[in-house]
């Protein structure tokens, strides 16, 4: 079974005095790394819903992608300030913009120079590789970072659509003979609290935390079926993160029909946040 | 057949070759005499932002190449730039909704901001070099009335934020020149949860924005940077400035930004307090970033009718250039 994970997206994970759940989370987040490494995985197969496009489906074909992005929300804290130093796996995003053209849609190949890499990408990738470990080793360095295969996330196309992706890609890397582990950078619920809060003071409201509890137990009972037929109320109830489409991606990977098992959930600035795994937790 | 459409801009001379029951348009503003110069908002403009304006412009700031399209709306900021000289403003103030902060309503007090701005969703449209004058004074002159009058707010000091291309986009349709200093103000809301921003608080930045205004006896245009239905393709040519592509997404969308544009044009904008809401509703319209709301309540919602200087599509969405003149 191909190793997957569900990821927060928000940079309160990086805090230097972070509320527990963001703790527990940035936590989590790293044990998912550690997982996928130990499953031996070369490229993490990987869609950011902070990453929101509206014209086709763009694929990230930049070798290296490194700077520092200053979050035009949160550049007032620590955490709004994101360095980071990506690999792509070019030859495994190539083809999976070719899989995604041949099933009729549209790949966009995007390749440009100061090309802005959204704040759920770096910070997922930060704490799933926090030392650039990855699997594969140098014999120069000694360690290689994972590489990444980076896909947007659409707006305006169907949570089918978003899983004809997904499936292109896990098509791409069979046929590279790629180890492949597959990450969606997702929030769970809204209700983002629109002002300026202490750590301390950060909650998911109980409604849209009745929800997310819903959706997580049928995620952990292995109920496939029910995620994507409660999606739609979901999104409509708790203002789901792109409507949930991340699970629908995840559902296009052919990962998530086993139980998902939750490794933390709780708040960041009032949206709900969770990190789920699915595949051995011996990877 | 050509999908770009156009509503007729409101000269005197077009105006009087109007059927008869069709709201005449105000004529430009005349341009002020020495001495006569006076502080406050002398004009407010729709000034719509999709990236391929610029592009199809071809300006040295902006690093893809276009053979044009779009000519229409063009030629509409053609005629706002003309009328934007003759109101003779100090600053331009403009909010648009690709800034996107979660929180609170940010202002830009970056003295200089400049960088390159390679937009996510249009990078092989927008790659604009940008390097532009922020009036800080004003910019932190709005950040104090907006908390005086009890919004969240925040002040943007640390260079390093990109600047959005809606901002730039309209700021360089508007004056490509860029000789005039800046303030931007950003949109509270969050597309990614699919939530629309408070038109109630835009209404109360608006008031913040013209107390700041007059408090520094700035002479200043507004630029509320929306586009009006929001319906559009999912895909596009293999030339994007194919303007054979180019059409309403349907015509429930066309038909809903000719009713807005019709009140526009019968005025007064208090009308249109009811309008955009509806509006909205009807076609997803991006005014629910809440862009017009703030230029109209910054105006003091002027018993003026509006001059449409254009109307076309972008890739569907609809987009007008008006101005009201208080």
């Amino acid at each position: 079974m191909t190793p997957a994970a569900l990821v927060p997206a928000m940079p309160h994970l990086l805090a230097g005095d972070p509320a527990p759940s963001w703790a527990e989370l940035a936590t989590a987040t790293r044990t998912v790394g550690d997982r996928l490494r130990a499953a031996g995985v070369d490229t993490v197969l990987l869609l950011s819903t902070q990453w929101f496009t509206v014209l086709g489906h763009q694929v990230q074909c930049d070798a290296r992608l490194r700077g520092r992005r200053t979050d035009e929300n949160w550049y007032r804290y620590d955490y709004g300030h994101l360095d980071h130093d990506l690999a792509i796996d070019t030859d495994l995003a190539h083809r999976w913009a070719d899989e995604i053209d041949a099933a009729g849609m549209q790949a966009r190949r995007t390749l440009y120079e100061g090309f802005p890499v959204d704040t759920g990408t770096i910070v997922a990738t930060k704490l799933l590789d926090p030392h650039g470990h990855g699997r594969r080793e140098t014999e120069r360095s000694g360690a290689r970072p994972f590489e990444y295969a980076l896909v947007s996330c659409n707006l305006y196309a169907e949570p089918s659509a978003m899983a004809a992706v997904a499936a292109a890609g896990v098509r791409a890397a069979r046929d590279l003979g790629r180890t492949l582990g597959v990450v969606a950078v997702s929030g769970l619920s809204s209700g983002l609290t629109g002002r300026w809060i202490t750590p301390a003071e950060d909650r998911v409201s109980d409604a849209h935390d009745r929800w997310n509890r819903k959706v997580l137990d049928a995620i952990r009972a292995g109920d496939r079926d029910e995620v994507l037929a409660m999606s739609p109320q979901y999104a409509a109830a708790a203002q789901a993160d792109s409507q949930f489409r991340a699970f629908a991606f995840l559902d296009g990977a052919g990962v998530v029909d086993g139980p998902g098992e939750v490794l933390a959930y709780g708040p960041v600035w009032g949206t709900g946040a969770a990190v789920v795994w699915w595949g051995s937790d011996s990877d | 057949m050509a999908r770009v459409f156009q509503v007729p801009a409101g000269s005197s001379r077009s105006g009087a070759r109007r059927a008869a029951g069709t709201p005449a348009a105000p004529a430009p503003a005349p341009a002020p005499r020495p001495g006569e110069q006076k502080a406050g908002i002398v004009a407010g403009y729709l000034a719509p932002h999709p990236p391929h304006l610029v592009y199809a412009e071809n300006p040295p700031q902006n690093e893809p190449r276009s053979t044009g399209g779009w000519e229409v709306l063009r030629w509409g900021y053609e005629e706002l730039r003309r009328r934007l000289r003759a109101h003779r403003p100090d600053v331009l103030v403009v909010h648009a909704p690709h800034w996107i902060t979660m929180v609170g309503h940010h202002v830009n007090c970056v003295p200089n901001p400049r960088g390159i701005s390679v937009e996510p969703i249009f990078p092989h449209l927008f790659r604009y070099h940008y390097d532009f004058r922020t009036d800080v004074d004003l910019a932190e002159a709005i950040v104090e009335e907006g908390e005086r009058a009890g919004l969240v707010t925040s002040a943007l000091r640390e260079d390093g934020v990109r600047v959005d291309y809606a901002t730039i986009g309209a700021l360089h349709l508007a004056n490509p020149d860029w000789d005039l200093p800046v303030v931007s103000l950003s949109a509270n809301n969050n597309p990614y949860y699919y939530s629309d921003a408070s038109l109630a608080e835009m209404e109360t930045l608006g008031v913040a924005t013209r107390r700041a205004i007059e408090r520094t006896g700035r002479r200043a245009v507004l630029l509320g940077s929306n586009s009006l239905s929001h319906l559009h393709w999912d895909t596009e040519p293999e030339l994007p400035e194919d303007m054979s592509a180019e059409r309403p997404f349907n015509h429930a969308q066309y038909a809903g930004d000719m009713e807005l544009l019709q009140t526009i044009r019968e005025g007064p904008t208090s009308r249109l307090k009811d309008a955009v809401p509806k509006h909205i509703e009807a076609t997803a319209s991006e005014t629910k970033a809440g862009s017009l709301t703030w230029l109209l309540a910054a105006m003091g919602w002027p018993d003026v009718a509006g001059d449409v200087l254009a109307y076309g599509t972008v890739i569907a969405t609809g987009n007008a250039v008006v101005e009201w003149v208080p």
